[in-house]
């Protein structure tokens, strides 16, 4: 294949046209053209195929193995424990508060991006004709493109409970000013602002494709008959959008319950790398974060990781299956 | 008529309240001394580049800022070349095993990043890819959303194009150089900028993989950063601000093409 890749495009007078001769020298040690066909696609393959080996399947092997094993990555011994390591997680009340605070945050995040999501790209479709419309669209999804860490730094700034952009919002709204990040009730919540504000942008964008595949008749007859505001969307545009609403309520989740970088920098790194205030912001990807290379406890940490991995899994599978469902939609 | 002013006061309320922040980093990073500590906050830029001199002339962000754009240049060039030959054989070749590589990948779509984390580190350990740049770039090499997104563009070539090809004995790396590439820059487009913002923002992945000064990337610089100058704001900011600003510039020249693209498939990323 490599001694070919030097040839030119056209064909030149040494270069064997297969139709011209049947008997030509080439053709006896020459593979059946559906044996090479095999071997260039394999060849193709071969590099992302090596990738997806080594760093995505292999890992996702070895991580069950490690969770049953009392296992540690500089000594060259392990020993199987069954399931001892679980045992261990589900007896530290750590491990149920950063479930907790997962959940917690999940719950809290998923219905207000995908609502706030929503509600944007209708605003954005509602100002389709206006002028501006585009910049608007860029500049609600110009925080998703923003590194976490350099935003992050003003947001602390933000959150500042003295001089901070969040207090000065609260007085002018005449109500009590916040410890926020340092608060071990506001923390957490501090942190969700932060995400919505960053990943809105992307969800909005999804709804505005899925908005997009709705065709503009069947509004327009609802309109006709009378259909308008409120009544056309819930009649009309909501039971159409039933299936992209889905597909983003499970994005969001996956995404959101593996938030790391916002929580570390916010309130994790500076701060001790605890998760915030009294493990305040201690979530599942923290805990496995802090178990695994701050305390070197790498089977508790893969312990975590299963569990971890289970439940986003689950929800992933929901989601192949309804969006396969509805895949007339896409 | 009212309605109309309506929804355009909305929107520009709207997007004043996403920009707000990104804006402060300019306002803190240029502002007078103690701007970041003034009662009511303070709105309008000054200009100052004092603090931002400071910060690149004594620290190491020409550095950090060479490790970022090795990183991501390497991430790009590889995901490009990958993505290519994996979509081409998943679109046009037939091979056994063709559409079972295809669930594998969707397979790699559907596992968790943070629950990986762990083995892979091991993974990376015991190849000797720990404080590397190869171990920043390597696992980034092929990427998922980047396949898919040319096999679809691959799949709209005319099959008679690579009959012709094959008839004048034009091997397949070539026909896809030569003919196949050229004719997805749409797709090659999409790639190299969707790539380039992951890779650029990357920040867990550094965090765990590296120690070392000499190899880190901008972010975890900035999140040391952060740990030793918490309250020096203009400081600070002026940091973030030298992080951020190629990404703006990129996101700026091609912000249609960009949410185009992740309107059209979902943005692969990783945070």
């Amino acid at each position: 294949m490599s001694n070919r890749l030097s040839r030119l495009v056209p064909a030149t007078a040494e270069t064997p046209v297969r139709s011209a001769k049947p008997s030509h020298p080439e053709k006896h040690w020459r593979l059946p053209t559906d044996w090479r066909e095999m071997l260039i696609g394999y060849g193709l393959i071969l590099p992302s195929f090596w990738v997806f080996l080594v760093f995505y399947y292999g890992p996702a092997f070895f991580l069950f193995y490690i969770a049953f094993f009392h296992w540690n990555i500089f000594a060259s011994q392990s020993q199987f424990v069954g399931l001892h390591n679980f045992a261990i997680l589900f007896h530290q009340p750590v491990f149920w508060l950063s479930l907790f605070n997962t959940a917690y945050y999940v719950v809290l995040v998923v219905p207000v991006t995908t609502l706030l999501a929503l509600a944007l790209a209708l605003l954005l479709r509602e100002s389709a004709g206006l002028r501006g419309g585009g910049v608007t669209r860029a500049l609600v999804f110009l925080p998703h493109v923003t590194p976490v860490v350099a935003t992050s730094i003003i947001w602390v700034w933000i959150f500042n409970p003295n001089f901070g952009l969040a207090n000065a919002l609260l007085r002018v709204l005449h109500l009590p000013a916040l410890n926020w990040l340092a608060s071990t009730h506001w923390a957490l919540p501090s942190v969700m602002i932060y995400t919505v504000w960053h990943s809105v942008g992307l969800y909005t964008v999804l709804f505005l494709a899925g908005l997009a595949t709705i065709p503009r008749h069947v509004l327009e007859a609802a309109q006709m008959d009378g259909a308008r505001g409120w009544l056309a969307f819930r009649r009309i545009l909501w039971p159409l959008m039933g299936p992209i609403t889905f597909f983003v309520v499970i994005l969001v989740s996956i995404n959101t319950m593996q938030t790391f970088s916002q929580i570390y920098t916010l309130t994790g790194g500076p701060h001790g790398g605890a998760g915030g205030p009294a493990f305040a912001t201690t979530t599942d990807s923290l805990l496995i974060y802090q178990t695994a290379f701050l305390y070197l406890h790498f089977s508790l940490a893969s312990a975590m990781s299963v569990v971890l991995f289970g439940l986003i899994l689950a929800l992933t599978l929901v989601q192949k299956l309804i969006a396969d469902r509805f895949v007339f939609y896409r | 008529m009212a309605r109309r002013l309506a929804v355009y006061v909305t929107r520009a309320v709207l997007a004043a309240a996403f920009m707000a922040p990104v804006y402060w980093v300019f306002v803190i990073a240029t502002g007078y001394h103690g701007a970041a500590y003034s009662l009511p906050p303070v709105w309008r830029p000054l200009f100052h580049f004092g603090p931002l001199t400071y910060v690149w002339t004594h620290t190491h962000w020409t550095r950090y800022l060479l490790n970022s754009v090795i990183i991501s240049g390497a991430t790009i060039i590889l995901v490009v070349i990958t993505s290519t030959l994996a979509g081409y054989a998943l679109a046009e070749i037939r091979f056994p095993g063709n559409s079972l590589y295809f669930y594998a990948i969707l397979g790699v779509m559907m596992l968790p990043q943070q629950a990986l984390l762990v083995p892979q580190y091991v993974a990376m350990y015991h190849l000797h890819l720990l404080n590397s740049y190869a171990g920043l770039i390597i696992p980034f090499a092929a990427n998922t959303s980047g396949i898919f997104l040319f096999r679809q563009f691959f799949k709209k070539l005319p099959t008679s194009y690579r009959e012709i090809a094959r008839l004048e004995g034009v091997s397949t790396l070539t026909y896809i150089r030569r003919v196949a590439v050229p004719m997805a820059r749409p797709a090659v487009a999409t790639t190299v900028l969707l790539t380039f913002i992951a890779s650029w923002n990357q920040f867990q992945w550094p965090l765990i993989m590296t120690n070392s000064a000499q190899i880190q990337p901008i972010e975890l610089a900035l999140s040391h950063y952060m740990q030793a100058y918490e309250a020096n704001w203009r400081e600070l900011t002026s940091a973030a601000l030298i992080a951020l600003v190629p990404i703006l510039g990129v996101f700026g020249l091609t912000q249609r093409h960009i949410v185009n693209a992740v309107a059209g498939g979902e943005l692969g990323q990783k945070e």
